[in-house]
C-alpha cells in the first residue's frame, strides 16, 4: 500500500538516531551480536585482570606441565610449552580485535574513497578505477598475503598493513554502487539545481545515504580481517611477540596435540576466533535488516484462509447490463490484514455483480483498497491478508471458499488478470512467447505444440504484435508492447472475466489511448467481461458501463457510468469530478479534496470520508453509513444524506 | 552480437589481468626482501665469489629491466642494454615455456612440483564446491520459499554460523573426530596402496578425500545458502511470480520454472567472485588435512622458505582462479538474456 | 517591451553522444534529444511543454536550468546570454530559476528534515546568514506553499509526508531563493487525480500572487488546460505547434496536436467522441525519419512530407504549426 499519513500532529524535533535505536534494540539476531562482541572487548581490555597467569613468563614451568588436561588450577589446560591456556586466550582477543579493526580501518578507507569518487566522478576516472578494482578483487587475496608476509617480517604492523591494503575491493565495489544509486536520485538533481557545488553535495546528500551501508560493510571486514589473521597465524605467519588465537592453533597443531589427545588446546583458541567472527556477522546481518528493511515476505507463503462470520445481506445490488446473466456474484466480501495482532480492515462489506459483457469501472485513490478486492477475487492476497467475510460466487461456486488446487484450475482459465507494471509482471530471463505458451499448456496440457504455437502466434495477433517478436524477452520490447504481450497472455485460456489492474498507468498518453483501444475492441470482439482498475475518471467515462467507487476500503457508490457522471450522490463522488479536468469545460477551476486518503491502520471510526468531506456532519463522524439502495437498487450509496430518499 | 562483444571484453579483460599478474609476481619478488642471494648475503658462511656464483646461477647479475639495474636498493641502469638480456624478459620467457625455476627444496623445476599438485587441487575445490552449491542452493530454496518458519530461522542461523567458522579450525575439528573413527590423518593415500586393483585405489583416495571435502563443503555451504535465500527472497516477491500464481501453476512449477534461474543469476557472480577466497579455504584445508595439492604446496614453501614455489604457486593460482572467473562470467552470460542483448 | 520577456530560447540544441568512433570506425551517432527550438516567455506567463516521452521536453529543461550543456543556440534569461555561464554566473540565475521535479518521492533527501531541506538553498547561496531570518524565510515558504502551520512540518522527515505534501515541500524549496521563473517537470504525474489540482491551484496562486513565470512540462495536456497561457507542442526534439491555450485548443492545426488532443479523456459518458489513435510508438531519436519527423505516424501523411521538413509558420500573430498541410 502506498505511504499515507493521516491527520498531521504538531511534531517535536527527533533525531534520526533515537528511531534507528528503536528499530534496531527489537532485532534479535543484532542485539544478540552487540552483545558477543562487547564480552570480547571487555575480556580484551581486562585481559590482564581476568588472566590467572602471565602467558609471557615461563617461570616454573616443567616438562611435566605440557599438555595437561583442564583443571582447577588450569581451567582450559595447557599447551604444548606448559602454559596456561586461558590466559595466552584471554590476551588472543587482544590481537584479534586490534588486528581486526586497524585492518579493517584501511580497507575502508580506501575501499570508500575509491567507490566515492568512482561512483561520483564517473567517466574515465570511474573507469580507470573500477579496472583497478576488479583486477585486485580476481587476483585471491590470502595467497597474496602470504606470499608478502612470508616476504618480509612477519610483525603486527605488517600484518595489519598487508591485510588492510589487500581487503579494500569489496568496499569499493558496494560504496561505488550505492553512490552511483544515490547519485541518480532526484534529490542530487535537485540540489544542483540549487546551485550546490560537488563538495556540499558529497557532504549532504551522498554520504549520508553511503554510510548505512559503508559501516555494514565494515563489520564484515573486520570480520574478514579477523579470519585472515588467523590464517596466517595458523600458517605460521604470526607475530611472535604476540600469541593470537591462530598462534595456539599453530603450535597445538603442528607440535603434537593432535597425538596426544590434547583436545583443549586445539577446541579452544577456534572457539574464541568463532565467537568474535559470528558476533561480527550476527551484528553485520542485524544491521543490514534494519537499515534495509526487506519486506519479509513473498508471494509463495502460503496465504491465510477464509473465515465465515455472521453475513448482513445486503440484497439485490443490481447494475449495469441487467439483462445480460450474471458471470461474478460478490457479495458482502470483507478482506483484512492481519500483521503482529494487530487488524487492518482493508476492504469492508464490498458487494457487486459482473454481467456477460460487461465493462465495470473500480474507481478510487490509491490505498483505497481496489488492488486488494481484485486480488482477493483470484485469491492472491498476500500471506497477511485474509478473506474475513462474504461470498464470490462464480460459475456456481464460491472462490472464497475454495481450496489452492481447484483455485488454480479457475485461475485464467475463467478469470485472468493484466497487472498495473508489464514490465514487472513478466519474467525477464524468459521469452514473451513461452510464457504464453505455458499458461496455455497448464491449462489444455494435452494440446500438441504445434497447435500451442499456432494459438499463441494467433494471440500476438490479437493484440498487434508481429509473430517474430515471440522469440523476444521482455526487455527487448516497448513499454506498450509488453503491454499488449500481457493483454495476449490474459486472453490466452479464454476467460470469461478479465481484470485489468490499471494497465495503462505510467505508459504515454497516445500509448494508453492505443492500449485502452484495443481492449474495448477485443472485450467486444470476444465477448469479455471486463474489470478495469484505474484512478482516471476520464478513462471510466469513456469505455465503462458501471462504476463502483470505492474509498477507505468500502463502497463509496456503485451505479451505471451515466448515473455516476450526472447524479452523483455520494460527496466523495461529488468532490472527485470536480478535481478532474475536463478540457470541455476550459472555464472550470478544478476544486482539489482536502487532506488525505487514510491509512489503513488509522480508519475514522465513522464514515471514513468525514474527515475530508465536505458536508459532513455529527453523525458522521461516530456511524458508519449504511449501503442505501436508490432508484430501485440501481444505484448504491453509502451515505447519511441519502437515507431518507 | 552483443554476447560476442561481452565474451570479447571479459576475455581481454582477463588476459590483461593475468599480465598484471605476471608482472605483478616478477616484481613482488624483487622489491620484498627474499630473493635468495640477499637471503644468502646474510650467511656469514658465504665467500664473496659464492654469492656471486648464486647471483649468476639465478640470473641476477643482469639488469632488472631497460632503465632499472636493482630494484632494492633501486638504481637506475643503463638504458641502451639488449632488453632480452634484463631478468624480467628472461622470466617473461622462462614462463611461456613454462619454467618457473627450481624448487630449492625439492631441487626439481618448479612447474613439474606444481602440475602434479594442481590436479589434486582441483579434485578438491570441484567436488566441493559442487557439493556446497548443491546443498546449498537446496536448503535456501527451502529457506525462501518456508520464510518466517522455524525451519527459516534454523537455516538462517546455521548458514551464518557456518560463514564465521575458520575453515582450518574446523578441518583440525573434524579431523581430530576423524582420527578417531577411522578416517586417515592426512595425505592422499595409504603408503603401499600402489600396488593393489584401481578401484581400491579409488576407495582409498575417496576416503582420503571425504574429511576435506567435507570441511569444504560446510564452509561454502552457508554463504551459497544465505545468499541463495536472500536472492531467492527478492525473486519470489517479484511481480512476475504473482502473475504465475495468477495463471494458476502450482507452487513447485513456479519455484521451477520461474523463480530457480532468476534467483541463480545473484548466486553466479558471488561464486565467480568468490573464487579468491575459496582458494583461501584450499590453502587452509590442504595444509591440516596434508592433501598434495597447490595451497598445501603453498604452505610447505612458507615454512620451507622455498621461494621459487611460492612465487609459481601463487602465479599458478591467481591465473587459475583468473581463468574460472571468466568461465563463471560466460556462464552467466549464458543464464541472463538480458547479457546477450543489451551492451 | 523587451525587458517584459524573462527568457528567450534561440535555436537551441542538445545532441547526446549515443556511439563513440570506438576501435571498429563506427560513424558518431547523435539522440537528438533537442533539435532547434524557439521559445519566448514573458514575466508572469504560463507555458507548457507537451510531448510524448522521448519528445526532448525534459532535455531542453535540464538545459534550461544549465544542468545539461547546450550543444548550440543561445539562452537568454533577464537580457543576459547564459547559454555557456561559468559555474560563478550559474551560481548567480540559478537563484532566479527553480525547478520542481516529477516525483516527489524521489526528489527530496530521505534523511533530511522538511526545515534542513528547505533551508538548503539559503545555505548554498549565503542567504540570509542569520539563523532566526533564515528560519523565518522557510517558515515563509512552506506556508505559501500551502503547509501551513509551517512548525507542524519543520522537523518531519520526508517519509511521514504524504506525495501532495512531499511535492509542496519540493516547491517551497523552489521559493525560498524568491525565483523569477519556475520549471516544472510533470509535477503531478505522479500523484493521485484528487491531489493534482490542488498542486496546480498552488502554482497558479503564486503566479498570480509572486508573478512567477512557469514553464510547466507535462505528457498531458488536459492537466495544464486551465492554468497555461501558451502551450508548445514538442515532437521528436522540435516544437511542432505553439500559440495561446486558446488558439491551440480551440484550433489546432498540427495532425500531432489534434491526435493528442482527441485522445484526452472527458469525464462525461454521453460526450465520447471520436479518438484519432496513432499507430506505433515513437521513433528513436538516433535515426530520425527523412523529411516531417512526424510523417511515419502521420494520418494525413502527402507524398511531399517525406522529403521536406516544415518549419513553423504562422497561421495567427499568436499561433504557429508546422506541417505542410499549412502551406496551401
Amino acid at each position: 500500500m502506498a505511504l499515507q499519513t493521516a491527520e498531521i500532529k504538531p511534531s517535536v524535533p527527533s533525531s534520526p538516531l533515537v528511531g534507528f535505536w528503536k528499530v534496531f534494540s527489537r532485532n534479535r539476531i543484532a542485539v544478540f551480536g552487540v552483545g558477543m562482541l562487547l564480552v570480547a572487548v571487555l575480556v580484551a581490555i581486562f585481559a590482564p585482570v581476568i588472566a590467572p597467569f602471565d602467558p609471557k613468563s615461563s617461570a616454573g614451568i616443567g616438562i611435566a606441565d605440557i599438555y595437561n588436561r583442564p583443571s582447577g588450577t588450569h581451567w582450559l589446560g595447557t599447551d604444548d610449552a606448559g602454559k596456561d591456556i586461558f590466559s595466552t586466550f584471554i590476551f588472543g582477543a587482544r590481537v584479534s580485535l586490534i588486528v581486526g579493526f586497524f585492518a579493517s580501518f584501511i580497507s575502508v578507507v580506501i575501499g570508500g574513497a575509491i567507490g566515492l569518487v568512482a561512483g561520483y566522478y564517473g567517466g574515465r576516472v570511474e573507469n580507470l578505477l573500477m579496472r583497478f578494482t576488479d583486477t585486485m578483487l580476481v587476483i585471491p587475496d590470502l595467497p597474496l598475503i602470504v606470499v608478502i608476509v612470508a616476504l618480509t617480517k612477519p610483525s603486527l604492523f605488517n600484518i595489519i598493513f598487508v591485510i588492510g591494503i589487500f581487503g579494500w575491493t569489496t568496499t569499493a565495489r558496494i560504496v561505488r554502487s550505492q553512490t552511483l544509486a544515490v547519485k541518480s536520485r532526484k534529490f542530487v538533481l535537485r540540489a544542483r539545481g540549487i546551485g550546490a557545488g560537488n563538495p556540499h553535495i558529497i557532504r549532504h546528500h551522498i554520504l549520508p545515504l553511503v554510510m548505512p551501508i559503508l559501516v555494514v560493510n565494515a563489520i564484515l571486514v573486520i570480520s574478514t580481517a579477523i579470519l585472515n589473521e588467523s590464517t596466517l597465524s595458523f600458517i605460521g605467519l604470526g607475530d611472535p611477540s604476540a600469541i593470537s588465537w591462530g598462534q595456539m592453533l599453530n603450535f597445538a597443531f603442528s607440535r603434537g596435540a593432535m597425538s596426544a589427545g590434547a583436545w583443549w588446546a586445539l577446541l579452544v583458541p577456534g572457539c574464541g576466533i568463532v565467537w568474535v567472527v559470528l558476533s561480527l556477522t550476527l551484528l553485520g546481518h542485524g544491521l543490514e535488516q534494519v537499515l534495509n528493511p526487506r519486506l519479509e515476505s513473498h508471494h509463495l507463503m502460503p496465504g491465510r484462509p477464509t473465515v465465515q462470520s455472521d453475513a448482513e445481506v445486503v440484497s439485490s445490488i443490481r447494475s449495469g447490463k441487467k439483462d445480460a446473466p450474471i458471470l461474478l456474484d460478490v457479495q458482502n466480501l470483507s478482506i483484512n490484514y492481519v500483521n503482529d495482532h494487530k487488524v487492518a480492515k482493508a476492504v469492508y462489506n464490498v458487494s457487486f455483480q459482473l454481467h456477460e459483457g460487461e465493462l465495470l469501472g473500480l474507481v478510487g485513490e490509491s490505498g483505497c483498497g481496489k488492488t486488494t478486492l481484485m486480488m482477493a477475487l483470484l485469491r492472491l492476497l498476500p500471506a497477511v491478508g485474509e478473506i474475513s467475510n462474504g461470498h464470490i460466487y462464480f460459475r456456481n461456486q464460491d472462490l472464497a471458499a475454495l481450496g489452492e488446487d481447484e483455485m488454480n484450475d479457475v485461475r485464467w482459465s475463467g478469470i485472468s488478470i493484466i497487472f498495473q507494471g508489464a514490465m514487472n509482471a513478466l519474467n525477464p530471463v524468459r521469452t514473451v512467447g513461452d510464457q504464453i505458451a505455458e499458461a496455455i499448456l497448464k491449462h489444455m496440457p494435452m494440446m500438441p505444440p504445434g497447435l500451442v504455437n499456432a494459438r499463441v502466434i494467433e494471440l500476438l495477433d490479437l493484440v498487434g504484435i508481429a509473430a517474430e517478436h515471440k522469440d523476444h524477452f521482455p526487455h527487448q520490447y516497448s513499454g506498450g508492447m509488453r503491454q499488449r504481450a500481457m493483454i495476449a497472455m490474459a486472453l490466452s485460456c479464454n476467460p470469461q472475466v478479465v481484470i485489468a489492474d490499471e494497465p495503462t498507468t505510467a505508459l504515454d498518453v497516445m500509448i494508453q489511448a492505443q492500449i485502452l483501444e484495443l481492449l474495448d475492441d477485443l472485450r467486444k470482439k470476444l465477448g469479455l467481461a471486463v474489470i478495469f482498475v484505474t484512478h482516471d475518471l476520464g478513462v471510466v467515462a469513456e469505455m465503462c458501463d458501471s462504476v463502483l467507487v470505492m474509498y477507505g476500503g468500502v463502497t463509496a457508490e456503485y451505479a451505471s457510468v451515466d448515473t455516476i457522471y450526472n447524479s452523483a450522490r455520494h460527496p466523495y463522488t461529488q468532490e472527485l469530478l470536480k478535481a478532474f479536468p475536463d478540457l470541455s469545460q476550459p472555464d472550470k477551476r478544478l476544486t482539489a479534496i482536502p487532506g488525505y486518503p487514510p491509512k489503513l491502520d488509522a480508519l475514522p471510526e465513522g464514515c471514513r470520508f468525514a474527515p475530508r468531506c465536505p458536508l459532513a456532519f455529527e453523525r458522521c463522524t461516530v456511524e458508519m453509513p449504511a449501503l442505501h439502495l436508490l432508484n430501485g437498487g440501481d444505484h448504491i450509496a453509502s451515505c447519511h444524506l441519502v437515507e431518507n430518499n | 552480437m552483443n554476447r560476442w562483444r561481452y565474451i570479447r571484453n571479459k576475455a581481454g579483460w582477463s588476459l590483461f589481468t593475468i599480465l598484471f599478474v605476471v608482472v605483478l609476481n616478477f616484481f613482488l619478488f624483487r622489491v620484498l626482501p627474499g630473493d635468495p642471494a640477499r637471503q644468502g648475503i646474510r650467511d656469514p658462511r658465504l665467500t664473496k665469489e659464492t654469492i656471486e656464483a648464486i647471483r649468476v646461477r639465478f640470473g641476477l647479475d643482469k639488469p632488472v629491466i631497460n632503465c632499472v639495474k636493482t630494484i632494492t636498493p633501486f638504481r637506475f641502469g643503463d638504458c641502451g642494454v639488449n632488453p632480452f638480456n634484463t631478468q624480467f624478459f628472461i622470466y617473461v620467457r622462462n614462463l611461456l615455456h613454462g619454467e618457473m625455476g627450481v624448487s630449492f627444496y625439492y631441487n626439481r623445476p618448479v612447474a613439474d612440483v606444481l602440475w602434479e599438485r594442481l590436479w589434486n587441487t582441483v579434485i578438491l575445490i570441484g567436488g566441493g564446491q559442487i557439493l556446497a552449491i548443491i546443498v546449498g542452493v537446496l536448503f535456501g530454496i527451502v529457506a525462501a520459499w518456508k520464510a518466517r518458519t522455524a525451519i527459516d530461522y534454523g537455516a538462517l542461523i546455521s548458514g551464518l554460523v557456518a560463514w564465521s567458522l575458520p575453515t582450518f579450525w574446523l578441518g583440525i575439528v573434524l579431523l581430530f573426530w576423524g582420527s578417531n573413527h577411522g578416517f586417515p590423518i592426512g595425505g592422499k593415500s595409504t603408503p603401499g596402496m600402489s600396488s593393489y586393483p584401481f578401484l581400491t585405489q579409488l576407495g582409498d583416495i575417496s576416503w582420503h578425500l571425504f574429511l576435506p571435502t567435507v570441511t569444504y563443503t560446510i564452509v561454502y555451504m552457508g554463504e551459497y545458502m544465505l545468499i541463495m535465500r536472500s536472492s531467492l527472497m527478492d525473486v519470489l516477491a517479484e511481480d512476475y511470480i504473482l502473475t504465475a500464481k495468477a495463471k494458476g501453476l502450482s507452487t513447485f512449477q513456479i519455484l521451477k520454472d520461474h523463480a530457480l534461474k532468476n534467483g541463480m543469476l545473484p548466486l553466479v557472480t558471488i561464486i565467480a567472485l568468490n573464487l579468491g577466497y575459496t582458494v583461501a579455504g584450499v590453502i587452509q584445508i590442504e595444509s591440516v588435512f596434508s592433501w598434495p595439492g597447490l595451497g598445501g604446496a603453498l604452505f610447505e614453501a612458507v615454512v620451507r622458505r622455498d621461494f621459487p614455489i611460492l612465487q609459481g604457486g601463487f602465479l599458478l593460482i591467481a591465473v587459475s582462479v583468473i581463468i574460472a572467473n571468466f568461465a563463471a562470467d560466460l556462464t552467466y552470460s549464458y543464464l541472463d538474456p538480458r547479457v546477450q542483448t543489451t551492451s | 517591451m523587451p525587458d517584459d520577456i524573462i527568457l528567450e530560447v534561440k535555436n537551441l540544441k542538445k545532441y547526446f553522444q549515443a556511439g563513440r568512433p570506438g576501435w571498429f570506425a563506427r560513424n558518431e551517432t547523435f539522440v537528438h534529444a533537442v533539435d532547434d527550438v524557439d521559445l519566448q516567455l514573458h514575466r508572469g506567463e504560463v507555458i507548457a511543454l507537451v510531448g510524448e516521452s522521448g519528445c526532448g521536453k525534459s532535455t531542453l529543461s535540464l538545459t534550461l536550468m544549465g544542468l545539461e550543456e547546450a550543444t548550440e543556440g543561445n539562452i537568454i534569461f533577464e537580457g543576459v546570454d547564459i547559454t555557456h555561464a561559468s559555474n560563478e554566473e550559474r551560481k548567480k540565475f540559478r537563484q532566479r530559476i527553480q525547478m520542481v521535479f516529477q516525483d516527489p518521492y524521489e526528489s527530496l533527501n530521505p534523511t533530511q528534515t522538511i526545515e534542513e531541506i528547505v533551508t538548503e538553498p539559503l545555505i548554498v547561496h549565503g542567504i540570509a546568514p542569520k539563523h532566526e531570518e533564515r528560519r523565518e524565510r522557510v517558515r515563509r515558504a512552506l506556508e505559501d506553499s500551502g503547509l501551513k502551520p509551517a512548525d507542524d512540518y519543520l522537523y518531519r522527515f520526508p517519509h511521514q509526508l504524504s506525495g501532495g505534501q512531499r511535492q509542496r515541500v519540493v516547491i517551497a524549496g523552489a521559493l525560498v531563493l524568491e525565483p523569477h521563473l519556475l520549471l516544472a517537470d510533470e509535477p503531478v504525474s505522479m500523484l493521485d487525480v484528487s491531489i493534482r489540482a490542488e498542486i496546480i491551484n498552488l502554482l497558479a496562486d503564486l503566479r498570480k500572487s509572486r508573478g512567477i513565470s512557469v514553464i510547466f512540462i507535462t505528457h498531458d495536456l488536459g492537466t495544464v488546460g486551465y492554468f497555461a497561457d501558451h502551450v508548445a507542442v514538442m515532437y521528436l526534439g522540435r516544437i511542432v505547434e505553439i500559440g495561446t491555450m486558446q488558439d491551440v485548443l480551440k484550433d489546432p492545426q498540427h495532425p500531432y496536436t489534434k491526435a493528442l488532443l482527441s485522445v484526452i479523456p472527458v469525464p462525461n459518458p454521453r460526450l465520447r467522441k471520436k479518438r484519432i489513435i496513432l499507430e506505433g510508438e515513437t521513433p528513436n531519436p538516433i535515426d530520425l525519419p527523412s523529411g516531417c519527423r512526424f510523417h511515419p505516424r502521420c494520418p494525413v501523411v502527402m507524398s511531399v512530407c517525406k522529403h521536406s521538413d516544415p518549419r513553423l509558420m504562422e497561421v495567427t500573430a499568436s499561433h504557429q504549426a508546422a506541417c505542410l498541410l499549412l502551406v496551401r
